[in-house]
């Protein structure tokens, strides 16, 4: 009896030594506790091999490394890549752009994993100041794939040059760093539910829609469940409908009103019914994909312009057309046209210039979802015609 | 001399006409059919333009923004530009930027439109005098209703250029977006005139 009250005394302190000991370590504790928690006891992550979308040649292998290893720090159980290998090979998975259901089912099946990390080099140019742009999702695995978490950043070394130029970035690799260390830092804080799109203040005015349309029919309360199709390219860019489509998906993810569905579904959907959208989306494909992907909206879009930059000299230009159209009106609730370029409205010492056409596209996405929500101002017409009216 | 003063008088007099009849002049480059009812259109169909511009997409630009700009007025729905493909595609027209009547009310039939627009993108991009430039737009659009095919209303619009203060002070003139608008503005206000 003495020895089974001495024993737990010393079980107690042990313990209490381990609580104060171990308080050090907190942070990747509680967040992998929590990470665990999500899902059944262990929440693994397949990080697929990036996607090219910059038109360019870029070191992918060692962002995707250097992506790892932020994770891993962070204290996020990682698939280990020999296991991720046989599985490509054994599913034949080619397309890294995207996931659909089998594969998602297959994931979780085989791996064990809770969910896939999907990353899209948007920019990679190691010109001086270099330029990177990278947006990630986590999709859930299972039966039911879903976008978990979507971030993305679009950095230029000359972003914020500072005094006598001390800030400027000249070594990709600084910039890739930062740039990565801020999306896991971002993954970090949304397993920690601190995760926050931060008040539309913060986006400049000068990013909205030029002209708008919304439809009564859309109502600005309701949650909707969004598909969004490939944009048609009419630019100059390769790439540029996936790059804008992706950041869509990106804003519309971090409004509540709206549930997005994962692009590789959309996409195993198009190829499943064969359609393909040359020319815009007509109301027989939406009908199609309303019934098989169970949803509300359609996100359709002509990107007209979307250019980015070498060296120091230039400006980004982007430049689209977007359209969504209801499943039960069958009709458009909802058009604009947004156009900028890297130095609207900078007058002075480049105060407030945009320096990647990501950067500018985010803003110019993130408007038009706020806008869509709006409940009391008034979002139909050109923007002059608004600011005419005195609504600010 | 007698002669010469009445000769004198007729040219004075033929001047005054001509100066103070322009008063009188009507706007020559809208056309709109007397007997249509143009409140019964509320659905229309914009069709591609066809661009004499150098530029390939800028007729794209063009009719997204009169798309957008027609829309948001509220005044007529526009239906979306992948439904005019399908109905495109689906009536066999061949040109689909120059439809014939019998094409026009056949695609009607399909997509379920009031009014078809179609239009010419006649200039579009920068303009060049001495030292100055300036971008400029010019732009004709056509609408036929759809029970017969025939032309009911018809515009142009020409916006931008080099104004006095281009070339006084340079600048470059106003951005190709704004201009844009501009023109897809003074159109829209031409068809509700």
């Amino acid at each position: 009896m003495i020895s089974s009250t001495n024993f737990l005394n010393r079980a107690c302190i042990l313990l209490f030594a381990g609580v104060f000991c171990f308080s050090g370590c907190a942070w990747t504790e509680k967040n992998v506790s929590k990470i665990v928690q999500t899902h059944e006891g262990k929440f693994l992550i397949a990080v697929l091999p990036f996607e090219n979308l910059s038109g360019t040649r870029a070191p992918l292998k060692d962002i995707r490394e250097l992506f790892i290893n932020k994770l891993r720090a962070r204290g996020f159980p990682i698939l280990e890549e020999e296991t991720l290998d046989k599985f490509m090979a054994r599913n034949r998975v080619r397309y890294t752009g995207g996931i659909d259901k089998p594969l998602t089912q297959a994931f979780k099946n085989e791996t064990g994993t809770g969910g896939v990390l999907i990353s899209s080099l948007e920019l990679y140019s190691d010109a001086n100041p270099p330029k990177i742009a990278l947006t990630s999702r986590l999709v859930s695995s299972g039966d039911a794939p879903v976008i978990l978490w979507i971030d993305g950043f679009g950095l230029a070394g000359d972003d914020s040059p500072g005094i006598l130029e001390l800030g400027l970035i000249e070594n990709p690799k600084a910039l890739l760093k930062k740039g990565v260390g801020r999306l896991a830092e971002s993954l970090g804080e949304y397993f920690d539910k601190k995760a926050d799109r931060g008040p539309i203040k913060s986006v400049k005015r000068k990013f909205r829609p030029k002209i708008s349309y919304r439809s009564d029919v859309f109502d600005p309360s309701r949650k909707y469940t969004v598909a969004v199709v490939p944009f048609l390219n009419l630019s100059g860019r390769r790439n540029a409908g996936e790059i804008l489509e992706l950041e869509f998906i990106r804003n519309l993810k971090t409004i509540e009103q709206f549930d997005v569905v994962e692009p590789g579904m959309v996409r195993q959907q198009l190829l499943t019914l064969r359609m393909i959208i040359p020319e815009g989306i007509s109301l027989a494909n939406a009908d199609a994909l309303f019934a098989t992907l169970d949803v509300d909206l359609i996100v359709a879009a002509n990107v007209n312009e979307y250019q980015d930059y070498q060296g120091v000299f230039g400006k980004p230009k982007v430049d689209f057309f977007v359209q969504l159209i209801e499943k039960k009106s069958r009709s458009v609730v909802w058009s604009s046209v947004s156009h900028n370029e890297g130095d609207d409205g900078v007058f002075f010492f480049d105060l407030g210039r945009v320096n990647t056409a990501h950067a500018m596209a985010s803003q110019m996405t993130r408007w038009i979802g706020e806008m869509m929500i709006e409940g009391s101002k008034r979002v139909q017409g050109s923007s002059e015609m608004n600011l005419r009216k005195g609504e600010k | 001399m007698g002669i010469r003063r009445i000769l004198i008088l007729k040219i004075i007099l033929i001047c005054f006409i001509l100066i103070f009849f322009a008063a009188c002049a009507t706007n020559s480059n809208t056309y709109r059919e007397p007997n249509m009812d143009f409140g019964a259109i509320q659905t229309v169909a914009v069709m591609p333009f066809v661009s004499l511009a150098r530029d390939n997409v800028a007729a794209e630009r063009v009719r997204d923004v009169f798309i957008n700009k027609l829309l948001s007025t509220g005044a007529v729905y526009v239906v979306p530009v992948g439904e005019v493909a399908r109905g495109v595609a689906r009536a066999e027209i061949a040109n689909p930027a120059t439809p014939s009547p019998e094409e026009v009310v056949k695609l009607a039939s399909i997509i379920k439109v009031q009014a078809v627009i179609t239009g010419v993108l006649k200039e579009y991009g920068e303009v060049r005098s001495g030292t100055t430039s300036a971008n400029i737009i010019s732009v004709s659009l056509q609408m036929m209703e759809v029970q017969t095919g025939k032309v009911v209303w018809s515009a142009s619009s020409a916006k931008g250029g080099i104004s006095i203060w281009d070339r006084l002070f340079g600048g470059g003139g106003q951005p190709m977006n704004k201009v844009t608008e501009k023109a897809a503005d003074d159109l829209i206000n031409k068809l509700f005139k």
